[in-house]
This record gives C-alpha cells, sequence and structure tokens, in this order.
C-alpha cells in the first residue's frame, strides 16, 4: 500500500430518501494514478463522484482527501481544496465567451500563478486558446469537453473527477479527449473516470471498479481490457 | 416654440427621468433575483429607510446626509440577507416572495412607530430639495432632478456592467446568476457572491432614495412602495431571467407610465392603472418570457 | 378502511374547527364576537385561494379582484332601494332601482365572481411561473381602478355604506362550511387530483392526456366563485366597504395566511386562516388594553403590525412549508407511518 492514498472512500453509503443509491463502497485512488468506475446506468457512479464532491451527504462512511476528512464540507470548499469535477453533461456556460469559462475555472485556484494562468488548459487543448474569444455556446461538443476539461485543470486540482466524459461525442472528438487523460496524469494529476466506455477505460487506467446496483462487484486491470466476457461478466453480475 | 411642442418635450423629460429611476430599483431587484432567484418585494423598503435616514439627517450637510443614507441602506440590505434571505434558501418561490412581503410589512410597521415618535406622520426631507428646482432648456422647464436622474442612472448602469464584465467578482456573480450550482463546483463563493449583490443592490436602492426624495420630500412608512410594485411588474414584463432585460423592463414601465399618463384625456387619466395593467396582460400573453428576451441564441449577457 | 378515514378526517377536521369557531362566537361578548366572524370569512376567502393556488401551484394575486367584485355586487345589491337614492346617486338605473335579500345576493356574487374570473382565466391560464403572478396582479390592479373610478356600477372612492350586517355566527359559520365542503370535494374529484398531478409534474401530465389550460380555468373559476361568495359574507359582515379594503392589504394578508399554513393542504388554509386572525386579533385586543391617550394608541397600533409581521417571517424562515407542512389532517397519522 502506499502512504496516504490521494482520495479515500471508506465504506460510504449515499441514500436518496429511503433508498440507498450507493452502498458500502470502498476504493482508493492513490497519486498520479488513473482509477475507472464503470457499470450500467444506474449503478452509482454519478452519485458517488457527488457524494466526493460534497453535492450529497455520505450517510455512512468516510471521504478522505490526502488523509483529510471531507466530512459537512460544501461543493465549493471541497472545490477550492483540490478536487475538480467535470460534470456529466459538461455544464459549460454557453453565452459566456471561451476565456470567461476558463477563468471561472480559476475560483479553485490555490496558488498564486505566475504567467498565463489559462496555460494549462490552452497547452493540452490549443484550440481554445485559437477560440479563446468565441461564445462557449457556439463550439462543437467534442470542443465544449474540451473546454470542461480545461476549466477544471486551471484550478491545478489534486484531483480530476470526470463524469462521461464521451458522452455524445464522436469518435474522433473520444480518441482525443481520452489521449488528453494520458498527458493529464503525466503531469501528476490524479484521475478518477466514470465511463460507460467499459473497454477503453479499463484500458486506460491503472484499475477498474465495476459497479453495479450501488456495489463494487469486481476490480479489472489493463490486462483485462482483452477480455470482453469478462467485463460483460461483470455488468450482468446483479 | 409652441406651447404644445414644449409640453412634450417637458413629458419626454419627466418619462426619461421616471423610466431611469424604475431602472436603477430593476437593477436591484433583478440583480439579488439573478444570484437568489427570490423576488424581494421588501426592496421598497429599503429605500424608505433611505429617504427617512435623509428626512433624519436634513440638518447635516447634503454630503453627510446622503452618506448616511447609503450606509443605512447597505447595512439594512446585508441585514435582509443575513436574516432572511440566507435561512429561505432553496425554499419554493411562493415562499420566498410572501416571507419577503412580511418583511416589507415588518419594515413598514417599525417604520410607523419610529415616525409617531414625534406625534405627526411623515418627515420632510429638505436637505436634497435644491435639486427639485426647474432650470430652463430652450424654453422648456425641466426639473434638475430630472438631468440627475437620467445621469446617475447611465452612470451606474455603465460601472455595473463594467463590473460585471471585466472583474473576477461580476464574472463569479453572472456564472451564479447563470447556474448556480455549476459556479460553486467551480469554486466559486456564494456567499461573496451574494454579498456582492446584495451591496450592489443596497447602493442602488440608496441612490434611488436619493432622487425619490427630491421628488416628493415627505416620507411616509408606505414610501416607494407603491413605485416598487410598478417596478416588480416590470421587470417581470421586461424579463426577469436576465439583468438587462429586467432593467430595460423596469426603464420601460415607468417609461410608459409618463407617456400614457400625458397621452389620456384630463378626465380619464383616473383609469391610468386599467391601461397599463392591460398592457402588461396582452405583453405578457404574447410573450410570457419578457417582452426583451429574445431566443436563446442571441448573444447577450446573462446574469 | 384507513382510507376512508383519512378522507372523513381531511372533510371533519377543517369542519369541526369552523364549527368550533362558530360556536365560540356565539358565546362571545359582542364586543369579541366581530374577531371571530372575521376569522370564518377569512377561512372563506383563503379556502377559495387555495383551490387555484394550492391546487394548481400557479400564484395568482388576482383572487382578491373576485372578492371584490362579489362584495361590492351583494353590497350595491342589498342596500335598501330608498336609501340606495341618497347614497349611490350615479350607478345605473337597474342597479339603483333594484334590490335583492340577503341570500339571493350570496348567489349573485359567487356567480359574478365565477363568470368574472372564467373570462380573466380563458387568456391567463396559459401562463405559469413569475407571468402568471404578475398577470393576476394586473387584473387586481385593474379590477380596483375600475371599482374606484367608476361611478355608474358602485360607490367609486366612497364608503359604500348601509349594507345589511347579515352575516353573523350562522351566516359566517355556514358561509365557511360551504366553503370547505366545496373545495374538499372539488380535490376528492378526478379533475381535482387531476390538475394537482400535473401540479406535481406538468411534462407527465401534459404526456398523459390532461389539458392543464383547461384544468387550470375550471380550477380558476370555482376559486373566482367561491372567493365572490367570500366577498359577499365579508361584505355582510362588515356593513361597509370600501375599495380600498378588498386590494392589496387584503390579497398580501391572505396569501401569507395560505402560506403560513401550508400552501398545498385544504388544513393548511383552514389553520393558516384562523391561526393568523387569531394572532391579529389577540394583538390588537392587547393594544387596546393600552389605551392612554390618542399617541399611545397609535404608538401601539404600530406595534402591532411589527409582531404581526415578524411572527409570519418567522414561522415561514423556520418552517417553509408552513404550519402543516402542506399536510391534509390525518388521525393515526404515526400508526399509518409505522406501517410504511
Amino acid at each position: 500500500m502506499p502512504e496516504a492514498a490521494a482520495l479515500e472512500l471508506d465504506g460510504i453509503e449515499v441514500r436518496y430518501g429511503s433508498v440507498s443509491a450507493v452502498r458500502d463502497l470502498t476504493l482508493s485512488v492513490g497519486k498520479g494514478e488513473i482509477v475507472g468506475l464503470i457499470g450500467p446506468n444506474g449503478a452509482g457512479k454519478s452519485t458517488t463522484l457527488h457524494a466526493i464532491m460534497g453535492l450529497l451527504p455520505a450517510h455512512r462512511g468516510e471521504i478522505r482527501l490526502h488523509g483529510q476528512s471531507l466530512r459537512r464540507r460544501s461543493a465549493e470548499a471541497i472545490a477550492r481544496a483540490g478536487i475538480a469535477l467535470v460534470p456529466e453533461g459538461r455544464r459549460i456556460f454557453g453565452d459566456f465567451t471561451v476565456e470567461e469559462n476558463l477563468r471561472l475555472g480559476l475560483a479553485a485556484r490555490r496558488q498564486a500563478y505566475i504567467g498565463d494562468a489559462l496555460g494549462p488548459a490552452f497547452e493540452l487543448f490549443p484550440i481554445l486558446a485559437e477560440f479563446r474569444r468565441r461564445q462557449a455556446g457556439a463550439l462543437s461538443g467534442g470542443q465544449q469537453q474540451q473546454l470542461a476539461i480545461g476549466r477544471a485543470l486551471v484550478a491545478r486540482p489534486d484531483i480530476l473527477l470526470l463524469d462521461e466524459p464521451s458522452l455524445g461525442l464522436a469518435p474522433l472528438a473520444v480518441d482525443g479527449i481520452f489521449q488528453a487523460f494520458t498527458e493529464i496524469r503525466e503531469v501528476g494529476t490524479t484521475i478518477l473516470l466514470v465511463e460507460q466506455r467499459a473497454q477503453r477505460t479499463v484500458a486506460l487506467a491503472n484499475r477498474t471498479h465495476v459497479l453495479v446496483g450501488g456495489e463494487l462487484q469486481m476490480t479489472l486491470g489493463p490486462a483485462d481490457a482483452e477480455d470482453t466476457d469478462k467485463i460483460i461478466a461483470a455488468y450482468l453480475a446483479s | 416654440m409652441s406651447t404644445i411642442a414644449s409640453v412634450d418635450l417637458q413629458t419626454l423629460g419627466d418619462a426619461f427621468g421616471q423610466g431611469a429611476i424604475y431602472a436603477l430599483m430593476a437593477v436591484g431587484i433583478g440583480l439579488v433575483f439573478g444570484v437568489l432567484r427570490l423576488v424581494n418585494f421588501a426592496y421598497g423598503q429599503l429605500i424608505m429607510a433611505g429617504a427617512y435616514t435623509l428626512a433624519y439627517t436634513s440638518g447635516w450637510p447634503v454630503a453627510a446626509s446622503i452618506v448616511s443614507c447609503f450606509a443605512v441602506v447597505v447595512t439594512l440590505s446585508l441585514a435582509m440577507d443575513r436574516l432572511v434571505f440566507r435561512p429561505l434558501r432553496g425554499s419554493s418561490p411562493a415562499v420566498m416572495l410572501v416571507t419577503t412581503f412580511a418583511v416589507s410589512f415588518f419594515l413598514q410597521a417599525l417604520a410607523l412607530i419610529i415616525d409617531l415618535r414625534d406625534g405627526t406622520l411623515g418627515q420632510i426631507a429638505s436637505s436634497v430639495a435644491p435639486l427639485n428646482q426647474a432650470v430652463s432648456v430652450g424654453g422648456v422647464d425641466v426639473r434638475k432632478v430630472t438631468f440627475v436622474a437620467v445621469g446617475v442612472a447611465v452612470g451606474a448602469l455603465v460601472a455595473l456592467a463594467l463590473v460585471l464584465a471585466r472583474t473576477t467578482i461580476g464574472l463569479h456573480t453572472r456564472a451564479a446568476a447563470s447556474d448556480f450550482r455549476t459556479a460553486r463546483l467551480l469554486g466559486v463563493r456564494a456567499n461573496r457572491v451574494i454579498a456582492f449583490a446584495v451591496v450592489v443592490s443596497g447602493l442602488l436602492a440608496g441612490a434611488v432614495a436619493v432622487l425619490l426624495t427630491v421628488q416628493n420630500p415627505f416620507v411616509q412608512p408606505d414610501f416607494a412602495l407603491e413605485d416598487t410594485i410598478i417596478v416588480l411588474v416590470g421587470v417581470v414584463v421586461g424579463g426577469i431571467d436576465r439583468l438587462w432585460t429586467a432593467t430595460l423592463g423596469g426603464f420601460a414601465i415607468g417609461f410608459v407610465s409618463v407617456l400614457v399618463n400625458a397621452a389620456l384625456p384630463t378626465d380619464k387619466t383616473v383609469f391610468l392603472p386599467s391601461v397599463v395593467y392591460a398592457l402588461v396582460i396582452v405583453v405578457l400573453l404574447l410573450r410570457p418570457a419578457g417582452l426583451f428576451a429574445w431566443g436563446r441564441r442571441a448573444a447577450v449577457e446573462r446574469v | 378502511m384507513s382510507r376512508r378515514l383519512d378522507t372523513l378526517t381531511e372533510l371533519l377536521g377543517p369542519a369541526v374547527i369552523v364549527i368550533l369557531v362558530g360556536a365560540l362566537a356565539t358565546t362571545a361578548s359582542a364586543s369579541n364576537e366581530v374577531y371571530f366572524l372575521n376569522a370564518l370569512v377569512f377561512v372563506a376567502i383563503v379556502v377559495a385561494i387555495y383551490v387555484f393556488v394550492g391546487i394548481s401551484g400557479v400564484l395568482s394575486f388576482g383572487q382578491i379582484s373576485f372578492v371584490a367584485v362579489g362584495a361590492f355586487a351583494a353590497g350595491v345589491m342589498t342596500v335598501p332601494v330608498d336609501s340606495k337614492k341618497g347614497v349611490l346617486t350615479s350607478v345605473f338605473p337597474l342597479l339603483r332601482d333594484h334590490s335583492v335579500g340577503n341570500v339571493p345576493s350570496l348567489l349573485l356574487a359567487a356567480g359574478l365572481g365565477g363568470v368574472f374570473a372564467f373570462v380573466v382565466g380563458l387568456p391567463l391560464m396559459r401562463l405559469s411561473g413569475l407571468a402568471a403572478g404578475i398577470a393576476t396582479f394586473a387584473v387586481l390592479e385593474i379590477t380596483h381602478n375600475v371599482l374606484r373610478e367608476w361611478t355608474k356600477i358602485g360607490p367609486g372612492a366612497t364608503t359604500l355604506a348601509l349594507v345589511p350586517e347579515t352575516t353573523g355566527a350562522l351566516q359566517a359559520t355556514l358561509g365557511a362550511l360551504v366553503a370547505i365542503v366545496v373545495a374538499f370535494l372539488y380535490q376528492r374529484s378526478r379533475r381535482g387530483r387531476l390538475l394537482r398531478a400535473s401540479r406535481e409534474d406538468p411534462a407527465v401530465a401534459r404526456s398523459v392526456g390532461v389539458n392543464i389550460h383547461l384544468e387550470r380555468l375550471l380550477a380558476f373559476t370555482l376559486s373566482g366563485a367561491l372567493a365572490g361568495f367570500a366577498g359577499a359574507l365579508y361584505v355582510h359582515l362588515l356593513g361597509s366597504i370600501t375599495t380600498e379594503q378588498v386590494y392589496l392589504e387584503l390579497t398580501f394578508l391572505t396569501l401569507a395566511m395560505l402560506v403560513v399554513g401550508g400552501l398545498t393542504s385544504l388544513w393548511g388554509a383552514v389553520i393558516g386562516a384562523l391561526g393568523v386572525s387569531g394572532l391579529d386579533s389577540f394583538l390588537s385586543r392587547a393594544e387596546q388594553s393600552h389605551v392612554h391617550v390618542v399617541l399611545t394608541f397609535t404608538l401601539w397600533q404600530g406595534t402591532r403590525l411589527v409582531f404581526l409581521a415578524a411572527i409570519m417571517a418567522l414561522v415561514l424562515i423556520l418552517r417553509p412549508s408552513g404550519l402543516t407542512g402542506g399536510r391534509e389532517l390525518r388521525l393515526r397519522w404515526s400508526l399509518r407511518r409505522g406501517r410504511g
């Protein structure tokens, strides 16, 4: 085991009213790792990310960032503590310019910056620099996803949470953002990736957990990526 | 110059003056609505508190009197947010609106008690009265306050537009107004943004208090109540979802009221409210999202 | 079995409490009786508002228009013909030369309120949210303006006096009961349930074929009829009335009663009306017991409003779903919960 994992979920349970959407989920993400979280619709993947982000309270269990509990912290506080969420549906501000969207990401930035604060986004996605004065709503789907990721990165988070980033994107755009995840890992940013594209996620991630019906079903390594049967079996395990 | 033309110009001046004051109120109401999704019916009582402050400091130098007016209004605005708006965050719109009714009545009743200490109802705010003098512009009598109102409104709106467009707090405020949840996810501090909106809204109420007391120095507990109701109507008619459509709505209802009043035959002016509100209904039926709310594709800033 | 009991308490709870208040009114001193009667008339008004606002979920500031129309219709038509010649000089001859009795005036008020609401609602019920709120508010402003300025249909800005004071304990109690029973029957009917379902989820309701515009219009009309009826009760309680008494303050006060009680239930409407009127009466009694000279009296007048407004704001801040939580009265409620 590494010392303190960057992000730890320790037996968490998340409820909507009397229904528990996630039960007894324990997982940890080490610094610089990509950890995947896959599973069928309604398995509790997004719920898990929302709980980490403080948008939903964990009914039971503990979520820790660098060993420190995040209990009772608001979403804005957690963002400023170094976790950035790229939400499902991207949630960019369509009426704002690309640059304004990126500057919003700086709200969670902890250290002062020298030079171009928006650098991390522009280096990874040069198209954003080119279109910085454009309305964000006028970008293509893939570019909007790049903007959403770039907006999270300018805060220089320790941990990046991604909620189905490939949803609704053209195949080429999907290639682009999966390539970007590798590059993001290379600069030392930790990633927890929720995805529907199971095979690609398993191939990319250091570990991929399969969540079914709110419970951890199985953990897969990159070697399992070609083992389609095993992935399908995990999905159907409920 | 013919009499009719000069009357028309005078009316036009009054219409601009009224529109300008209502536009300022609309911004104050629209800003708070943007970040809190709360229609603050008690906005008029902020103005009323400012007007009483001007009345009770009539003996002071004008500048000191105006500064204390702003101080009282901004403090009250912040207190309202802390004591009422914050506990109500996330409540249904109806509950929030009705609670601000209660706050409005509370403040009016409080003002009544304070006002009646001297045994008479109403106080005179005389310090700013000189602004009410008429000046002659090309043979047309226009009250100084009209220029001041238009000037203050234009200045305040330009300044606010710059702050919203150019500064970080402005960007955060616009983001919060557009999608508060996502803004918070990005680390935007909710309390800071709300405090900004509440303070600016208070400053605008202070400015309106000065302008309205110039027009009507007799301050009573229901001061600015009717104006607030009209502006609320104008804000919704214009389109409350965006700050600039709300502002235009406020301006338009002030402007149009004065013009309709002038256009109606003298014996029919008593029916002015009916005409204006019938127009309101027609506009709402034709454009329920707001008179000035063009399609979502329009490249406009959303606040 | 338990469902039938629920249905029963849903109606009997409000009915019994109204009858109790009516019974108390008959035992109270003459000077106190008016407070009880006032509370009962407010029950009728708030229940009328509830029928539209509470069940449809659409905000309306316009229901007091129908109260006003009902009050002035019933008032103008019951002032004795001999007296009318003196006080209502400029009204249409038809109104000037005829008068009707108490009960016909109540029915007339209900009918006029319903017709007026239907005509107004026909275009307006397509709106929802703040636009609906402001459009209905515009109706209130226009109604008030016309009633106040058009002296051919009423007293205009002057006081309408000499209206027979027929709303005693019996009429106030029966009137409130009528409003409650009508509201109950409506919310239990198929149409009422459809409208309530559309409140929860308009898209789903529309997708299963509910004509929301029509359902809202029906509720609005029914609410208007009840409001007109309540207005008639009101004018027969007061004996004299001005347009200012059925305008902004009454709108805000009755809406506040509904929200304080709990917007989404009949029980909430009744409790809110009785609770706030009770509090108001208590405070005004307290204020009158401190009358020494004119000045202290007026001073205390302000204090009463301060308390009333502060308490209403506190209830809403601490309990946004109202005193009843927006639920109907349920006996054996804990038992039901225990069973899940």
